[in-house]
């Protein structure tokens, strides 16, 4: 079965026109943020790898080219650059764009790009989590939260509510792509979709969720947050 | 410490501790509503002989009354409304709810055999709606509503008798009238009905299943993504166990759910609500 990474990008806020997204800047290696972002998995087990941002970021900031070129400085064969013409509604929508345009078949692990861990990412359905209470500094209100029993399925996922002590650390894998682009034509009219809308509707019509227990989590979810975690990894 | 609420059908809701525990009074003042309450109440004491599994019924302690007022003595229910409830719910507490309310109703099914009710009753209360509704000046104005009760005399003329099962229900069996503790859901504010009919209980569920109704009530900031999608599943299990099971639901929901959407309309004061209900009557006569 093929496996696809899909790293959405895309997000567009109005002080992208006049500012790099600050997921495109380099670390202190010289790796583009949203790079680092997979760099604690691996990549190897990915058949394929896309980035998919939006056509005025890449025609602003040239965004394909240095993607490309880091992708060969870091040996990444298999990655690709995807580009939007518009932006979307929603997270989901990039990836249902993604997986339309691109043909993707199989699973797929979608990993948010503003944020770091290590895990190994098996092609089942499943979320990433990583507990509340080893994290150092936290806004609850952007995260989802996950509930799990104590077999270690997944019983619920919500947005921005504290239902349990692991939050959502920002990846997902779905074990086919073709179920993912059918419940997201089932739902995408309701309202402002989240990913974890897909996976409790898939929930409630028995699909199994296993938690990805994830290590050595690090949230970049703004600018200052990263900056935070650099000052912490200097000191 | 004494909290005093406003219930929906205008009683009075009071929680008050005495000797530690706490307890519910609902009152009505309005001589009018006195004769109601207490068949409710009686409606409510009935409801609480019978074993429900996970749907229970506060017990009542107290029922006094004179002509011109009445109050209700009873379990006060420590719970969640339905959004708080929805809102945190695994998806294994929306499995055990649909089948709780799957067995609610067989169970009242077991005590209201399958009936031939005159197709005069719902002729007379379509009638009794039709006369309430234009009696409201801003309804007796709008030729859409004028063409929906037309549409709707017609087809009620046309059904003949209809076979239901009559014996219980609870009358009005929304979301907003179910209180959420852990997987026990407690029914509150029972209702007295025209037809007492089992049926009356799954097109209420429906109501807020299928046509979203009781969140349109509720104030406060909510998921509504979320909700949606778990009223979808609700609605489409109960539909389906239903219409595979019985021809009297398969024969008979819309036209009673369009009775009961009707009912609502002489109510209604909103407009967002008032354009609602045409929308949805004008779906669902069209889907008969």
């Amino acid at each position: 079965m093929k496996y696809s990474l899909i790293v959405p990008v895309a997000a567009d806020k109005p002080e992208y026109n006049e500012t790099l997204p600050y997921v495109f800047g380099l670390d202190e290696e010289g790796v583009v943020i949203c790079i680092r972002a997979i760099m604690g998995m691996d990549t190897s087990c990915f058949d394929n790898i896309y980035f998919t941002i939006l056509r005025k970021h890449d025609a602003k900031y040239c965004l394909s080219e240095m993607l490309q070129m880091q992708f060969g400085r870091l040996g990444l064969s298999q990655a690709k650059v995807v580009v939007l013409d518009a932006p979307t509604s929603s997270q989901p929508e990039t990836i249902y764009q993604t997986i339309r345009k691109e043909h993707i078949e199989g699973a797929i692990f979608i990993k948010d790009s503003d944020c770091y861990f290590t895990c190994e990412p098996r092609p089942q359905n499943g979320v990433a989590i990583y507990p509340l209470e080893e994290l150092s500094m936290v806004d609850p209100r952007n995260k989802s939260y996950v509930a799990v029993d104590d077999m270690f399925y997944v019983t619920n996922i919500i947005e921005k509510r504290v239902v349990s002590r692991y939050f959502n650390a920002g990846g997902y894998c779905f074990e086919s792509s073709d179920e993912f682009c059918r419940y997201y034509e089932r739902l995408h009219n309701l309202g402002h979709l989240y990913l974890s809308h897909i996976i409790y509707a898939m929930l409630l019509d028995k699909r199994e969720f296993r938690p990805i227990r994830v290590k050595e989590y690090k949230d970049w979810g703004t600018m200052h947050l990263y900056k935070m975690d650099l000052i912490n990894l200097y000191k | 410490m004494d909290i005093e609420v406003k219930g929906h059908s205008g009683c009075d809701i009071s929680v008050v501790r005495e000797q530690n525990v706490l307890y519910v009074y609902k009152s009505t003042y309005d001589p009018k509503y006195v004769a109601r309450l207490l068949k409710q109440a009686s409606k409510q004491q009935e409801a609480s002989t019978v074993e429900y599994q996970h749907i229970r019924v506060p017990k009542i302690f107290d029922v006094s009354s004179d002509e011109h007022r009445a109050t209700i003595k009873m379990q006060y229910i420590y719970s969640k409304n339905f959004v708080e409830y929805f809102e945190q719910s695994g998806f294994e507490q929306i499995d055990y709810l649909i089948h709780a309310i799957e067995y609610f109703v067989e169970k009242e099914l077991a005590q209201s055999p399958v009936q031939r009710v005159p197709q005069e009753v719902f002729i007379e209360k379509f009638e009794d709606v039709r006369h309430k509704t234009l009696c409201k000046p801003e309804m007796a104005d709008d030729a859409r509503v004028k063409e929906l009760l037309e549409r709707s005399a017609e087809l009620f003329g046309s059904l003949g008798d209809w076979e239901i099962p009559v014996g219980v229900c609870h009358g009005d069996l929304t979301f907003s009238n179910i209180l959420f503790n852990g997987n026990n859901y407690f029914l509150i504010d029972f209702l007295d009905s025209y037809v007492e009919t089992p049926l009356q209980d799954i097109v209420k569920i429906r109501q807020d299943t299928c046509y979203c109704w009781s969140p349109l009530m509720y104030q406060h900031p909510y998921d509504s993504v979320r909700l949606q999608i778990i009223f979808d599943k609700i609605d489409s299990e109960v539909d389906t166990y239903f219409a595979t099971r019985y021809e009297w639901y398969r024969r008979f929901y819309k036209p009673m759910q369009l009775m009961n959407l009707l009912r609502i309309l002489p109510y209604a004061t909103e407009r967002r609500i008032i354009e609602y209900l045409k929308t949805i009557i004008s779906q669902l006569l069209n889907e008969i």
